[in-house]
């Protein structure tokens, strides 16, 4: 089932055939969890950002100032707020039915996904340490006296793989990486 | 695989004269075997205290590289391996952090056993290449290449290569005294002759949460922006800026600075930020393994190197790191 799935993130597989998939995975458990790991991971290798961390705000902005077009209600302040739509409105109605579908389907899949994006944003925003607002010496000021290094900052030694040209050192567990002193 | 065997195999007859003996022509078909053939094994990663198996799958599917590296010790649990995903110029990392999976986000890098440039020319300046005999390694026959620098900014290198299809089987770095720092050797190697991709495929830890990690860098390289008025004054010969960017680091109210610099195999890194209320200055030396450490403190900045480089190029980038006032003023 999971081969599966992932034939259907990768558009390998029939949207209309794939239909046993998609509600598993939305009713929750393992399948729910390997299709928005698979999402994650298939965004991380396309080298899509990820989310920044104010998406939520952001996001519940945008949902304000967005019309609601889903509701019959939403119509109906469509229609008395701009007249010239109510016509189209209308004369769509008659594909209303399958239409309204595939959008609510497409909406759940994109918020199924936005939820559990978000939830592994915010589970994860311990591991961020918190800026602490420090002032700049001046350079008049007197610094704190010089100290010997004793150990290679973790941060820049991950910067460092990380952006090295060749590299063979990410094998290395971080945790483990104290240098000894000369 | 075949067609670009197939297309070596011709160059290494028309040229059988010259490749027989020549040690540069034989690391440039190391370098593009490992990036051009089909293989899966097992190697081995030495560096200092450290030690890890890792197992390789490397395909290229029309010229589009994809490489899964596990590491199949040190797992926390039992199935929490570290995995490293290469399509084409991204890596993906997924590793275990205590009861989460992180994923991380890098750039293209040469990674094992694409440790050796493709453009040879790079090399040729600060090495000098001899053939040194004959080895067997994880069962293939291999000719042993030595790598040594002109001068002692550099470390050398030990090359083994499959004297069949040419890949690197083997390498050691090692420092002036020719001790080995660093080892990188295939225990188990096979060709594979399949276009079958499925193990390009992480295997899900259901009951694990997955969290996504980036390096934070805004490039830096085209914009005229006051980091870049910091600069090497006296760069080691043969070593050149690759990049420099600002690195965004949690906890630092301001953006770090980092330089990369590099000879065409060993890189070094400089980081530079400005020395704030509470930070304690720091200065000195240290060495874990091929990688050395220098901190230095320059107008009112705190500078760090760190590289696999020996430590005679890390002192001298980081007494040598400057900042160009003229230009800053100006700005």
């Amino acid at each position: 089932m999971k081969d599966q799935l992932s034939a259907l993130i990768d558009g390998e597989l029939d949207i209309e055939s794939s239909e046993h998939l998609i509600i598993s995975a939305k009713s929750g458990g393992e399948l729910k969890n390997t299709w928005a790991t698979y999402h994650l991971i298939g965004d991380a290798m396309r080298g899509e950002a990820p989310l920044r961390q104010d998406f939520t705000s952001r996001v519940m902005l945008a949902l304000e100032a967005e019309p609601i077009v889903l509701a019959p209600k939403a119509t109906l302040s469509i229609e008395s707020d701009i007249g010239n739509i109510t016509s189209i409105t209308i004369n769509k109605s008659s594909h209303r039915t399958s239409g309204f579908w595939s959008i609510a389907a497409s909406v759940a899949a994109v918020m199924f996904v936005g939820v559990m994006v978000l939830q592994q944003q915010v589970n994860y925003s311990p591991e961020q340490v918190i800026m602490v607002k420090t002032e700049k010496v001046a350079p008049t000021e007197a610094l704190a006296p010089i100290e010997i290094a004793q150990s290679i900052p973790t941060e820049y030694l991950q910067a460092h793989q990380a952006a090295a040209p060749t590299g063979a050192a990410y094998y290395i567990q971080d945790a483990s990486f104290v240098g000894s002193n000369k | 695989m075949h067609k670009f065997f197939s297309a070596l195999l011709l160059s290494v007859i028309s040229l059988a004269t010259i490749a027989a003996d020549d040690p540069w022509f034989l690391l440039e078909k190391t370098a593009y075997a490992a990036r051009e053939l089909n293989y899966q094994g097992i190697f081995v990663y030495q560096n200092g205290k450290e030690t890890h198996s890792v197992q390789i799958t490397h395909m290229n599917q029309a010229g589009r590289e994809m490489t899964r590296n596990v590491v199949l010790d040190n797992r926390p649990q039992p199935g929490q391996a570290r995995e490293v995903y290469r399509h084409g110029e991204n890596i993906v990392i997924l590793r275990p952090h205590n009861q989460t999976m992180v994923i991380e986000k890098r750039r293209g890098q040469n990674l094992f056993p694409a440790m050796i440039p493709t453009n040879i020319q790079a090399i040729k300046a600060s090495y000098v290449a001899e053939l040194a005999g004959m080895d067997t390694i994880a069962g293939r026959e291999a000719q042993i290449i030595n790598l040594t620098p002109n001068d002692s900014y550099r470390y050398s290198y030990k090359i083994w290569a499959d004297t069949q299809y040419g890949l690197l089987l083997k390498m050691a770095l090692l420092d002036n005294k020719k001790q080995a720092l660093e080892h990188i050797a295939f225990n188990e190697i096979n060709t594979m002759d399949t276009q079958d991709i499925n193990w390009f495929q992480p295997k899900i830890d259901v009951t694990k949460q997955y969290v996504t990690k980036s390096y934070d860098m805004k490039d830096t390289s085209n914009h005229h922006q006051v980091h870049s008025n910091w600069f090497v004054s006296e760069l080691p010969i043969g070593y050149v800026k690759v990049d420099h960017r600002a690195l965004v680091v949690p906890g630092k109210t301001t953006t770090v600075d980092q330089m990369i610099f590099s000879d065409g195999i060993g890189s070094v890194s400089v980081f530079i930020e400005p020395l704030t209320k509470g930070m304690r200055p720091k200065m000195g030396h240290m060495q874990m393994g091929s990688t050395n450490m220098c901190a230095n403190v320059i107008d009112g900045h705190q500078v760090n190197v760190v590289g696999e480089v020996p430590e005679t190029t890390c002192r001298q980038i980081a007494k040598a790191v400057s900042l160009n006032k003229q230009t800053a003023l100006n700005k």
